[in-house]
């Protein structure tokens, strides 16, 4: 009896508790909410997967998250055309990308990408020529001659001119499928000055490249296919991107990387234009170039620094296989990407042409 | 509701219906609904948003398709694509018939090893299938290991040429074309080659008079699936192949990914569509494509 009369349940006690539960049931959803949304702060990365994906977890996405509280995730491989998708559909499954300098600067002219938000990044955070059309530079990429020292004892090509010279430097050779590399490579053979090569050429360059072509087995068109093929021993000598070589150094193929006319080409980091979580994408990015995080992804994969105080973090042995490294960079020839973004698009329809006649 | 309750009043006054302005009979029209929606939505939206972006984009204009009969490389590239098709669907079939035909008419293990051959073919990704080809045909693979052991000297060159490319891509195709001819063949009654024999044909005669035209059905099926699908391949040809074997959906494949100029490469697309279309349509004027359903 005592009992009953402890917890009387009156008419109002009813009301109140009900009262309370339906409160609960409407405002608790909304509460779940907002929680869920500070938990799941995400920005999402097209990548291209495989090792690089492996050094960019480890450089930039774990220490970010660990810093920011921000996760990321990765959606490979990366697509030039869903970024164009991407904007005109207004459906987004990445917020940033990472491109190379020509195409981003004509995505750019077409409108598919973000302004830099200039709240969340610090101009003064940045090393100087950071900034390239809404982007931010993320790391240089060589396309260099490459051969095999086992095949070439008494020394190898060291030149594009070499590389020409079919009686000189006997073998199998390979050249990556891309017209403004091909073209450039052609004028140097054709002793064409590195300061002067730019604009290119192309008629002279088409000349140079009739005489190379009988001699050329493969032209390849994805990375692994350039590195089975050296690998294997199908193919002496070829351009191949330079941490794609020094991978298959360290796996302790023969392979000797020339430094000399090879090709730089720029990645960007970018936002697409309307990304969902573009604020949180230029904090990453803001974080990405900084010194230390360059040098950790430059120590994985040998894709040279674009911040020159990433050096300083770089393991020694490493920084002289980086395309920026200073005695490398005064022998490349870094990509003039205005004339590239220019004539992409006639130069690839005569090269296809080309190749395929 | 409405469908079901016509459907007797429409089987009972068959030739009266169409008087009546009533489709015959609407229970399959109804029945066929949501597929013909589907295809509509997920195939001939998309269709013809391919269609309107070649004329519009950038500008409305058919400049796309003029550049496309202007410059030689389109055409060229179009014709490789074809003829190329074209051999890989005769050789699938010089190949495949008799293995379909050995896996139908014997019932013993001999036919399950070759089905799970096939399958097993068929389940494997076609990369790491052209991978596998650079291996064996590569100068470190076995081919040229026993050519050397022979002592016949230096191999040919058997890696990135045509025959290489159109050596891959038979070999992915060819499951397509023993699955449709073995699924024809099965069904084949042996009994009819027994009479045919018993009527005193030699197999030979048995074969061709009986036998063969037995099998069209499956032949035109596992062409028609084997000639769409290589129209549509690029990679085994960029890996295997030289510059020189290109299909048309690279080219594609470049304008969209690399060059971003969808509309040129909906242009192309709709050339290939309207060639394919052009070529179905002349195979069914002389084979009758009503074959396909046996």
């Amino acid at each position: 009896m005592a009992s009953k009369s402890r917890y009387p349940i009156t008419r109002r006690r009813l009301l109140k508790t009900g009262g309370t539960v339906a409160a609960g049931a409407v405002l608790g959803p909304l509460l779940l909410t907002e929680r869920t949304i500070a938990q799941s702060r995400t920005v999402y990365v097209n990548t291209w997967g495989g090792s690089w994906t492996a050094a960019e977890e480890a450089a930039f996405f774990k220490p970010f998250t660990d810093a920011t509280g921000i996760r990321v995730r990765t959606v490979a491989p990366v697509s030039y055309a869903k970024l164009k998708a991407q904007v005109q559909s207004g459906t987004y499954e990445w917020d940033i990308t990472a491109i190379n300098q020509s195409d981003w600067l004509r995505a750019e002219r077409e409108g598919f990408v973000e302004p830099i938000d200039w709240t969340v990044v610090q101009k003064d955070k940045l090393f100087p020529d950071a900034v390239f059309a809404n982007g931010i530079a993320y790391c240089a990429l060589g396309t260099n001659l490459c051969y095999r020292k086992d095949k070439f004892p008494n020394g190898g090509p060291k030149s594009w001119a070499d590389f020409w010279d079919v009686k000189k430097f006997p073998g199998n050779r390979s050249l990556y499928n891309n017209a403004p590399r091909s073209v450039l490579y052609a004028l140097l053979a054709d002793g064409v000055p590195h300061d002067k090569v730019y604009p290119l050429d192309v008629d002279r360059a088409f000349k140079k490249l009739d005489q190379i072509k009988p001699h050329i087995k493969v032209w390849w068109t994805q990375g692994n296919q350039s590195q089975q093929l050296i690998r294997d021993g199908e193919i002496d000598m070829m351009a191949i991107w330079n941490a794609r070589a020094s991978e298959l150094a360290e796996q302790g193929v023969p392979v000797e990387l020339v430094w000399n006319g090879a090709h730089v080409g720029i990645t960007m980091w970018g936002v697409a234009k309307g990304a969902p979580n573009r604020k949180l994408a230029w904090e990453f990015i803001q974080f990405a170039v900084q010194a230390k995080p360059q040098a950790e992804f430059c120590n994985r994969l040998f894709y040279g620094p674009t911040n020159p105080k990433a050096y300083e973090f770089v393991k020694p042995e490493i920084a002289k296989q980086m395309p920026t490294w200073p005695e490398n960079a005064k022998q490349t020839i870094v990509a003039n990407v205005e004339w590239e973004a220019a004539n992409s698009a006639s130069l690839q329809e005569r090269f296809t042409q080309w190749l395929a006649s | 509701m409405a469908g079901v309750v016509a459907a007797p009043a429409g089987q009972a006054g068959l030739a009266a219906a169409p008087a009546r302005g009533l489709p015959a009979d609407s229970t399959p029209w109804l029945l066929l609904a949501p597929a013909t929606l589907a295809l509509v939505i997920l195939f001939l939206l998309p269709i013809g948003y391919v269609l309107l972006l070649s004329v519009t984009d950038p500008a409305v204009s058919i400049a796309h398709y003029r550049r496309i009969f202007s410059v030689p490389l389109y055409t060229r590239v179009l014709f490789n694509t074809f003829t190329t098709a074209l051999t890989v669907t005769g050789v699938c079939l010089l190949l495949g018939y008799p293995v379909a035909y050995v896996m139908a008419r014997r019932s013993d293990w001999v036919s399950t090893a070759l089905l799970i051959c096939v399958a097993v073919c068929f389940w494997t990704g076609f990369i790491v299938r052209t991978y596998a080809w650079l291996v064996i045909l590569g100068n470190k693979g076995p081919v040229v290991a026993v050519y050397q052991a022979f002592g016949f000297g230096a191999p040919p060159r058997l890696l990135f040429t045509t025959f290489s490319s159109i050596l891959g891509m038979v070999h992915i195709l060819l499951p397509y074309m023993v699955l449709a001819l073995y699924s024809v063949m099965k069904k084949i009654d042996p009994n009819l080659l027994r009479a045919s024999a018993s009527l005193g044909a030699r197999p030979a005669a048995s074969f061709r008079a009986v036998y063969l035209p037995l099998t069209l059905p499956g032949v035109v099926n596992g062409s028609i699936l084997v000639f769409t699908i290589c129209l549509g391949f690029f990679i085994t040809p960029i890996l295997l192949g030289t510059p020189k074997d290109m299909m048309i959906s690279q080219l594609i494949n470049q304008q969209i990914e690399e060059l971003l100029a969808w509309g040129f490469a909906s242009a192309v697309a709709v050339v290939l569509l309207v060639a394919t279309s052009i070529v179905l349509a002349v195979y069914n004027r002389f084979a009758g494509l009503d074959r396909l359903w046996g």
